[in-house]
């Protein structure tokens, strides 16, 4: 019994790791798409986004034990990405504090200011091409960015964006918060550039 | 609720993260008040174009077949 049970545990390892790394490559491959584009968003070049998405899953594979099977994978492949981002891209740690602050804005009081008759829910935001809501993304700062990216692109809740950035809730809904008045006021001097909206104050 | 309560909620409410009573209260208010279903439904709105905005495109083919590699 005792050669048989220990037979079986020395067996064990050897069927049971080539069929997880299977699972492990497969699930992590579905990932792919979204990883790349979060990596462009991250890196906006391309051939960076390339080598961070290759660099993350290497690393990911090497660090495949530590991925608990049936948790978010997706989360834990940001995660990674996002890392080597800041260790490699970035060369070092994000900063502790974001960089300038545009105060309160809000791109809806805006366009409700400048544009009189339809509401601005029905008209601006659909004349905004994909194109520069990209633009104005790539505008952000890294901080600001990512955190757009894993919430409103990536669709993560706050507490998977806090494990990702490994920062608290409340600290993710106060840089997004910042984030979106960022990427508003981008959208908006783009509006006004375009002729979208009216400018406000100086060519009335 | 007044109008300044939902507003501070509107990030939360357009990620979905309210539950229970302070989704209902925010609900509520919505119900009766115009001006903040309206400011509701264009941050929805904005929060939907970034997202479209950014999942177009895939991953080029050569650094799928690279991966395929590297996870074999």
């Amino acid at each position: 019994m005792a050669v048989a049970a220990y037979a079986q545990i020395d067996w064990m390892p050897m069927t049971t790791v080539p069929d997880g790394q299977d699972a492990f490559a497969a699930e992590a491959i579905t990932h792919l798409d979204a990883l790349y584009r979060g990596a462009l968003r991250l890196t906006r070049d391309p051939d960076q986004a390339q080598d961070l998405v290759q660099d993350a899953y290497a690393r990911a594979l090497r660090y495949q034990h530590s991925y608990q099977a049936g948790t978010n994978m997706k989360a834990w492949l940001f995660a990674i990405m996002r890392n080597l981002f800041w260790d490699r891209f970035q060369k070092g740690r994000p900063p502790a504090l974001s960089i300038e602050d545009v105060g309160e804005f809000s791109l809806y009081d805006r366009m409700r200011d400048g544009v009189t008759e339809e509401g601005p829910e029905d008209t601006v935001l659909d004349r905004i091409a994909a194109g520069e809501v990209v633009e104005a993304i790539e505008k952000l700062s890294p901080l600001h960015r990512e955190v757009v990216l894993l919430v409103d692109v990536e669709g993560f809740a706050y507490k998977d964006a806090a494990q990702i950035l490994g920062v608290p809730i409340g600290t993710v809904m106060s840089r997004l918060h910042r984030a979106r008045q960022h990427l508003q006021k981008s959208l908006y001097d783009y509006a006004v550039e375009s002729g979208i909206v009216p400018g406000m104050g100086r060519s009335a | 609720m007044e109008c300044d309560d939902c507003v501070r909620r509107l990030d939360q409410l357009i990620d979905r993260e309210l539950s229970g009573l302070e989704l209902e209260e925010v609900q509520h208010h919505l119900d009766g008040c115009g001006d903040c279903t309206k400011r509701y439904k264009f941050e929805e709105g904005l929060k939907r174009l970034v997202k479209v905005s950014c999942e177009q495109g895939h991953a080029p083919a050569e650094l799928r077949e690279r991966l395929r590699q590297i996870l074999r």
